[in-house]
């Protein structure tokens, strides 16, 4: 009985979202539950990591993604596989609609009265812009975590604060 | 008595000091850099170059300076208005850069270019004055803001969020997972295990060399061993049990294994040489 709800919970999906990691061939999934604390009866967060396997690096840091246990553990550490990149990170589609959204307004809105104010040359514009990560590891220092630097190196490390 | 005891078997903890450490790592401590300079609110540009001569913000809208003689033009520029116009026309330039639409002043992108703005005037002061506690404050409390806004920035418009990383010179590092006084015991730690890690690593890097340097002869032996016995079976008229294609198999491994032993040795070479120079 326990062997069939072992299985069973083998093929459950998981939602998380990609955290920085400094493993280089998998992708650090924090996934967020609910425990009874059961002399209080009430509900507290409790976070779940998991190591998944993502040889085509389909998510970057902050994506929100499905997961699902692999049949055979890869190694020690790396137990699930990335399914699907459900929401990129910062990046979001209305559902509804299937537009782009920026916040709480259309990005052809904020477009449309940029333009009746008339538009400038330095706006930014959404359609000229590259795929998020042209500034990863350059200005944007956000793949890796970041730590209190502890020593002085010969190579200066970004991620030390 | 018993302690009498106890201290002859057990040495105390003055004479454990004494003893040398056993493995040998040098720990110093980072310089505390302030919280206001750029190296650490991450702003690669200084300020814009703005030459003296230029009007203020308000005056060079003004029909009448256009034709003013130059005494005139002298007593409207930033040199002689002072810093705080200066200051607005530097705001002015940043937020330039970024701007949707002329009257554009509070969108996300333009409020972060004119913060940013406010700490490059702000970091020039506490460059020239260090112990201006107000303006160190004040440049703190602008550097948190923008910081913040950034992070927002990012998670509902990521492309927007590095073109104006790009657009400004900003560097953005997220937020630590915790943000504590640094101490010696930690570092050393942290310390002691990078050493161990290299130790680790240089061993199993040493004993991967050591097998696959094995690897060549083993390879010929085996082709030869392999070619051997499929001649026997060939000739007393045998069940053959081992076909072209293994011996194939053998003869690729053996060509892979000779291409990386080769670019290996070039490697070593190339150190020597280096050495040697």
């Amino acid at each position: 009985m326990s062997r069939h709800l072992a299985d069973a919970a083998k093929k459950f999906l998981l939602l998380g979202q990609c955290v920085p990691t400094v493993k280089q061939n998998a992708t650090k999934i924090r996934v967020k539950r609910l425990e009874l604390d059961e002399n209080l009866l009430m509900y507290f967060r409790k976070d779940d990591f998991y190591y998944c396997h993502d040889p085509e690096k389909k998510c970057n840091t902050g994506d929100i993604v499905l997961i699902q246990a692999l049949p055979r553990k890869l190694t020690k550490l790396i137990t699930h596989e990335v399914k699907e990149v459900v929401y990129p990170f910062g990046d979001i589609t209305d559902p509804v609609t299937g537009k782009k959204v920026a916040k709480e307004r259309y990005r052809e809105d904020i477009d449309r009265e940029a333009e009746i104010y008339g538009k400038l040359k330095s706006g930014f514009d959404y359609n000229k812009a590259p795929p998020r990560g042209w500034q990863d590891g350059k200005k944007d220092f956000t793949s890796k975590p970041t730590y209190t630097k502890f020593h002085v190196f010969d190579e200066n490390d970004p991620y030390a604060v | 008595m018993l302690r009498r005891a106890t201290s002859l078997f057990i040495p105390n903890r003055g004479v454990n000091q004494l003893v040398k450490p056993l493995v040998n790592i040098k720990w110093t401590r980072p310089q505390a850099i302030p919280a206001y300079n750029p190296e650490k609110s991450g702003d690669l540009e200084g300020l814009p170059n703005i030459p003296d001569n230029s009007l203020g913000k308000e005056y060079s809208l003004c029909e009448e300076i256009k034709d003013a003689p130059e005494s005139v033009k002298k007593i409207f520029s930033v040199g002689h208005l002072g810093k705080k116009e200066y200051n607005a026309l530097v705001k002015q330039e940043l937020m330039d850069r970024v701007k949707r639409h002329e009257y554009d002043e509070r969108t996300a992108e333009t409020r972060i270019a004119k913060l940013t703005g406010q700490i490059r005037c702000l970091q020039d002061t506490m460059e020239k004055f260090p112990r201006n506690a107000k303006a160190k404050k004040a440049v703190q409390e602008i550097i948190d803001k923008r910081k913040k806004l950034l992070k927002y920035l990012r998670q509902y418009d990521y492309k927007k969020f590095e073109w104006l990383l790009e657009r400004l010179n900003i560097e953005y590092k997220a937020h630590p997972e915790s943000y504590h006084k640094l101490t010696r015991k930690e570092s050393l730690r942290k310390l002691t295990e990078m050493h161990c890690d290299s130790i680790r690593q240089s061993k199993l890097s040493d004993y991967r060399n050591l097998l696959e340097s094995q690897q060549g002869p083993f390879l010929r032996q085996k082709l030869d061993a392999l070619k051997f016995i499929r001649n026997e079976q060939m000739d007393l008229q045998l069940p053959i049990t081992v076909t072209e294609q293994d011996i194939n198999k053998v003869e690729e491994q053996l060509k892979e294994w000779k291409i990386k032993d080769e670019l290996k040795e070039q490697v070593k070479k190339k150190k020597k040489n280096i050495l040697l120079d």
